[in-house]
């Protein structure tokens, strides 16, 4: 399993487009991948579902762990990394 | 040829948004459009035949048609009546078409943005449907 610690900086957080590019990126690999709020401390949800993924409530400066495990699992993580870097496509507020 | 739908290497479950105003059908589709990317097949069947507000089975079965690509499809629809329109629309398409289409019973604008975008990862109709209905519990942190 490949884990990755994320701070989100975009200001929708996991919402909306953010959320949904977020899924449609994690849904591109075979792999299970899952994703916890650890600001909110809430349980993992699956990364492929819109709606466990924005039940999470990720606002802007909440910490993110994304799991993921399977065969493609370390290109799962290195993605979703990139895409939290760039603001999973929304601008990144300064 | 079909310029207006998108073709993919593995087809998608398509969605149908039946409301009785084609402006807001229209809406919804462009929203989920937005959402889940140009590859899902989102057709919005809105109002009467002559433009009022209203419903047309044989609208919602042309629309049902058209999102149809072979896996599927998921008809979203607004008020009660609009439901009965989409229930007569199954009888007016293809026996095979009506078999794999679902008439989903959640909200509309959530329900299809939902909808779009399990559909544009490859969820099959049940996955899609369920994840319509399920739309009607999204968190929106009012407070």
């Amino acid at each position: 399993m490949q884990v990755a610690e994320l701070e989100v900086h975009n200001k929708s957080g996991l919402h909306a487009r953010p959320a949904a590019t977020f899924v449609k990126t994690a849904a591109g690999f075979r792999s299970s991948v899952s994703v916890e709020n650890l600001t909110r401390g809430a349980a993992a949800a699956n990364a492929k579902s819109l709606l466990a993924v924005l039940g999470c409530g990720v606002e802007m400066g909440h910490r993110i762990r994304v799991s993921a495990e399977g065969e493609d699992e370390e290109a799962a993580i290195a993605a979703l990394r990139t895409l939290a870097e760039g603001g999973f496509g929304e601008a990144v507020a300064g | 040829m079909e310029a207006c739908v998108p073709e993919t290497a593995e087809p998608l479950v398509g969605i149908v948004v039946a409301s009785h105003s084609a402006k807001i059908a229209e809406g919804v589709v462009e929203l989920a459009g937005q959402m889940a990317g140009s590859e899902v097949r989102l057709i919005a069947a809105g109002g009467a035949i002559d433009g009022s507000l209203g419903t047309d089975a044989g609208r919602i079965a042309e629309a049902i048609g058209q999102a149809d690509a072979g896996v599927g499809v998921v008809v979203l629809a607004d008020l009660g009546s609009a439901v009965m329109a989409a229930k007569l629309a199954l009888d007016m398409v293809p026996p095979e078409t009506a078999a794999r289409t679902r008439l989903s019973g959640g909200p509309l604008v959530e329900g299809a943005v939902v909808a779009a975008v399990q559909a544009s990862i490859g969820d099959d109709v049940a996955a899609v449907v369920a994840a319509a209905e399920e739309a009607a519990t999204m968190p929106k942190d009012v407070g």
